[in-house]
C-alpha cells in the first residue's frame, strides 16, 4: 500500500478481470455530494389503495388527534413573545386540565418521580410546591391582587417545608425557572376561576389579523 | 430483536419524531437524549437536557407509563440512584399502531378494537377502567336510550387474554404491587427476588400469571356523556368521573402484547404467500397448521410443532370438505415446492409435517429484497441480483453469461449495484501478494448484511415521511386553525339549531381558493400517511427476518 502510483492513474483492481478493458472510459469522477433529489429512472409504483389502507390512514390519524388531548401530551412552556399582551392572561390552559385527569399509581414508578401537582383549592390550602428553596426572589409580574399575594405566602411556606425533602441542590436559574413556571400555572388558574367571562369565547382579534380582506365588508360575528 | 444497546442514527431520529407526535417535544427532548446515551440517572439527565426537574420528572413518568423507558434499581450497589433507559425497539412499534388496531378489530370487532385502542393510546390500564371507558365510548356512537353493558365488554377483554393479545404488566418488585387482589385470585408472585431486579428485566411472560384474568365485580352499563354547556361543566364532568369505586383488580395492569400481533401478522404473510404461489386449497391447509400451532409455538421457534396429516385433515374448516387422498398430495406438493414453506419430520401418523418459520421468514425478506432492486434498477438489474443470490459468488465474466445480458450493459448494472452497496467484491487471492493480475474479483450479495442496511434506509424513508407532512401541516397552519375554528362554530350553532342562513354564512367565511388549499392538504397529508403504513409492511417483514436469524 506504500506505494500508490505517486500520483499515477493507476487503479486498485486490475483492469481486466473486473470488466473494463482499455480504452473504455471510466464514469467521470464525483466532484460533490450526490444531490438531495436525485432523478430516478424508474418511477415509484402508486400506493396500493382500497378500503383497507384507507382505513389504517383514517386510523391513524385518530390517533394521532387522540393523543393530543390526553395527558401525556406535554406542551412546551408558552413562548413568552416580545410584549406582554392582555389576552395572555386569558388564555384557556387546556393541558391543566389534563394533568388532574391522569391519575398516576405511584407504586409503579420510582419514588423520585413522584410529582405532585394540585390545583389551588377553594378553601386555599396548601400549594405543594416543586423545586428548590430559593425564597424571596420571585418576580412579580402581576402586582397587586390579593389572591396572588395569598398565593406567594403559601408558596413560601411550602417552600421552606420542602427545602429538607430536596434532593439535589440545583442552580439558581433552574429554581427561578421552574417557580415562574409553578407560578404562571397556579395564575393562570387562578384567574380562570375568578372571571366572570366564559374563556372559550374570549378572542381577542388578533389571529384574524392576517386574513385577506376580500369581501369582507362587515364584521365576522 | 434489534438490539437495544445500540441505536443507529435513523432510529433515534425516527424514535423522536413518534414521541413528538404522540407525547409533544419536551418528551421527545428528553427520549432522545436517554437513546443517544443509554442508561442514565434522574440528576444526569436533569444536567444534560437543561430542562426543569419536574419537567424531567414528568417526561419519565409518560414514558415509563407507555413503556417506553424502563428504571433499574442502580447497578452501582445499594443506594445508587435509579437508572433509566429507553427502549428503542419499542417506541419504533408506533408506527404499527393503526395494524394492531385494525388486527383487534377482524378479530373481535368494535369493542377488540376500541379495547386495544384505549390500552396503546394509554399505555397501561386495569381491566376494569378500560371496560367502563370502552363502554362509554361504544354507547356515545350508539343510538339514544341504548347502552352497553359492561359484561359484554369483559367478555371481549378475556379472549383478548386468553389468545394472548394482551397480557399483564410485569408487577415492579421492590414495591409489592399485589395490591388488593381479590380472594378467589392467586396474588402474583414476581419471578425473581426484588433485589435482582438490577441483573435482567424480566420479560412479563416470566411470571405466572401473566394471562390470568382477575375476578373483577364490573356491573353496570356504558354511560352516555352530555354535551358540555361550557369549559366550567367539563372540568366538573371530569373530576366527577375520577370516583373511587373498586373493583376487586387495583394494582393489576394490562398492557397490549405486540409479539403476538407480530406472530400474526406473520403468520398472515406466510398464508398470504402460500395463496399467491400455489392457490387457495394450499393456503387453507397451511392456515390450519398454523392455527393449531398458535400456543403450542414459541414465539422464536424455527418451526412449527409436527403434526400429522391426520390431526390436520380433522381439524381442516368445515367449508373445505376435501378428501383425504387429495390433502396429502397437497401436503406432498407443499413440502415439494421450492419455497420450502412446509416440511415433512417423520412418517407416523400419515406424515409429521411443520411449518417451516424462519425459512419462511428468509423467503418473504428475500423476495422483498428482490422487489426493491426490481423497482429501483430495473428487471435485467434484479435478475443479475437474483442470480448472485442464489449462485453466492460469480466472476464477471460469469454473471454476464448466465444473466444472458451483453458484456457492456452487465458492467453498468453491476457498478451501479455495487455503488449503492447492494452487491460487494470479494477478493480471492491466488499468490499471497493480493497481485491485482493474479487474483479473482467475485461479486457477492449477503442477504442479511442487505437486510440490515435496507431496513435503516425504510426506518430513514419513514422519518422523511413524517417531517414532509410536518412541513406541510406546518406550512398551512393558519389555514388550518381557520378551518378548525370554523368547524367548531358550525358544530356549536347545529347543536343550538341554527337556520341554514346562519350556517352558510359561517361556511362562506373560507373563501373557495382556500378550501382549494385545504383540499390539496389533506391529499398530501393521507398520500403520506398512507406511506408510512406501507414502509411498515416492508419493515415487519425485514425486521423479522433480521430477528429470527440473531435466536436461530
Amino acid at each position: 500500500m506504500a506505494d500508490r502510483g505517486r500520483g499515477r492513474r493507476t487503479l486498485s483492481f486490475i483492469v481486466d478481470s473486473v470488466g473494463i478493458s482499455r480504452g473504455d472510459s471510466l464514469p467521470p469522477a464525483v466532484q460533490q455530494p450526490t444531490p438531495v433529489f436525485p432523478v430516478t429512472e424508474q418511477k415509484p409504483l402508486p400506493l396500493t389503495g382500497g378500503e383497507e389502507a384507507e382505513y389504517l390512514t383514517a386510523l391513524k390519524q385518530d390517533f394521532r388527534g387522540a393523543m393530543r388531548s390526553l395527558p401525556c401530551f406535554i406542551q412546551p412552556a408558552a413562548v413568552h413573545r416580545d410584549v406582554e399582551r392582555y389576552s395572555d392572561k386569558y388564555h384557556l390552559s387546556e393541558q391543566m386540565d389534563g394533568l388532574t385527569d391522569w391519575i398516576i399509581d405511584w407504586k409503579r414508578f420510582p419514588k423520585e418521580l413522584r410529582v405532585r401537582i394540585r390545583k389551588p383549592s377553594r378553601d386555599g390550602a396548601a400549594l405543594t410546591c416543586l423545586g428548590g428553596g430559593q425564597s424571596g426572589q420571585m418576580k412579580k409580574k402581576k402586582a397587586g391582587e390579593k389572591e396572588e399575594v395569598l398565593l406567594k405566602l403559601e408558596t413560601l411556606e411550602k417552600k421552606e417545608e420542602q427545602e429538607s425533602s430536596e434532593e439535589e441542590g440545583e442552580g439558581k436559574n433552574k429554581q427561578k425557572e421552574e417557580e415562574a413556571e409553578a407560578e404562571e400555572e397556579y395564575d393562570e388558574e387562578e384567574f380562570e376561576e375568578e372571571t366572570d367571562y366564559i374563556m372559550s369565547y374570549f378572542d381577542n382579534g388578533e389571529d384574524f389579523e392576517g386574513d385577506s380582506d376580500d369581501n369582507m365588508d362587515e364584521a365576522i360575528y | 430483536m434489534i438490539s437495544v444497546y445500540k441505536m443507529t442514527v435513523q432510529e433515534t431520529r425516527l424514535c423522536g419524531l413518534f414521541l413528538r407526535e404522540h407525547f409533544g417535544e419536551v418528551v421527545e427532548k428528553v427520549g432522545t437524549h436517554l437513546l443517544r446515551s443509554g442508561a442514565q440517572n434522574l440528576r444526569t439527565i436533569v444536567q444534560e437536557t437543561n430542562l426543569s426537574v419536574d419537567l424531567v420528572k414528568k417526561c419519565l413518568c409518560v414514558l415509563v407509563q407507555h413503556g417506553a423507558c424502563l428504571f433499574i434499581a442502580g447497578r452501582k450497589g445499594p443506594g445508587s440512584p435509579t437508572e433509566y433507559r429507553a427502549c428503542c425497539d419499542r417506541i419504533l412499534r408506533v408506527l404499527r399502531y393503526p395494524r394492531y388496531i385494525y388486527t383487534a378489530k377482524t378479530l373481535y370487532g368494535d369493542t377488540g378494537e376500541l379495547i386495544i385502542e384505549e390500552l396503546l393510546q394509554r399505555g397501561h390500564m386495569t381491566m376494569s377502567s378500560t371496560v367502563k371507558t370502552v363502554a362509554d365510548r361504544l354507547t356515545q356512537n350508539m343510538e339514544e336510550g341504548h347502552s352497553l353493558d359492561y359484561s359484554d365488554v369483559s367478555s371481549t377483554f378475556s379472549k383478548l387474554v386468553e389468545t394472548h393479545f394482551l397480557q399483564r404488566c410485569p408487577p415492579v418488585g421492590g414495591a409489592g404491587t399485589s395490591g388488593s387482589a381479590a380472594p378467589a385470585e392467586a396474588p402474583a408472585t414476581p419471578a425473581a427476588p426484588a433485589a435482582a431486579i438490577s441483573k435482567a428485566l424480566p420479560t412479563p411472560e416470566s411470571f405466572p400469571d401473566c394471562y390470568t384474568v382477575p375476578q373483577v365485580t364490573l356491573v353496570g352499563r356504558g354511560k352516555r356523556q352530555l354535551v358540555p354547556e361550557d369549559g366550567e361543566d367539563q372540568r366538573n364532568a371530569k373530576r366527577a368521573k375520577m370516583n373511587s369505586e373498586t373493583h376487586g383488580d387495583e394494582g393489576i395492569y394490562w398492557q397490549v402484547n405486540v409479539e403476538r400481533f407480530h406472530q400474526h401478522f406473520r403468520d398472515q404473510a406466510i398464508i398470504s404467500a402460500v395463496a399467491n404461489k400455489l392457490d387457495q386449497t394450499s393456503s387453507e391447509i397451511v392456515r390450519t397448521i398454523l392455527r393449531m400451532s398458535e400456543v403450542t409455538t414459541s414465539p422464536t421457534a424455527t418451526c412449527t410443532k409436527p403434526l400429522s396429516a391426520n390431526e390436520i385433515f380433522r381439524s381442516l374448516p368445515a367449508s373445505y370438505n376435501i378428501p383425504r387422498q387429495i390433502l396429502d398430495q397437497y401436503l406432498t406438493l407443499l413440502v415439494d415446492d421450492p419455497m420450502e414453506f412446509v416440511g415433512k419430520s417423520g412418517e407416523s401418523g400419515g406424515g409429521m409435517f411443520v411449518v417451516n418459520l424462519h425459512r419462511a421468514l428468509a423467503n418473504l425478506a428475500r423476495a422483498t429484497l428482490e422487489s426493491i432492486v426490481q423497482e429501483r434498477f430495473g428487471s435485467r438489474s434484479a435478475r443479475i441480483f437474483r442470480l448472485l443470490l442464489r449462485k453466492r459468488h460469480l466472476e464477471q465474466k460469469q454473471v454476464e453469461d448466465f444473466a444472458m445480458i451483453p458484456a457492456k450493459e452487465a458492467k453498468d448494472m453491476l457498478y451501479s449495484l455495487l455503488s449503492h452497496n447492494l452487491v460487494q467484491l470479494q477478493e480471492i487471492p491466488k499468490t499471497p501478494d493480493f497481485a491485482p493480475s493474479r487474483t479473482f474479483y467475485l461479486y457477492t450479495v449477503n442477504q442479511l448484511p442487505t437486510a440490515r442496511m435496507l431496513l435503516q434506509n425504510c426506518y430513514k424513508t419513514v422519518a422523511n415521511l413524517i417531517e414532509r407532512r410536518l412541513f406541510e401541516t406546518k406550512e398551512n397552519k393558519r389555514l388550518l386553525e381557520k378551518s378548525q375554528r370554523i368547524e367548531a362554530i358550525l358544530a356549536s350553532l347545529q347543536a343550538s339549531g341554527a337556520e341554514p342562513e346562519q350556517l352558510s354564512e359561517v361556511e362562506e367565511m373560507i373563501s373557495a381558493p382556500e378550501k382549494q388549499q385545504l383540499d390539496v392538504l389533506r391529499l398530501h397529508v393521507n398520500k403520506l400517511d398512507s406511506a408510512e403504513n406501507q414502509v411498515d409492511e416492508t419493515i415487519f417483514i425485514l425486521e423479522s427476518y433480521i430477528s429470527s436469524t440473531s435466536t436461530s
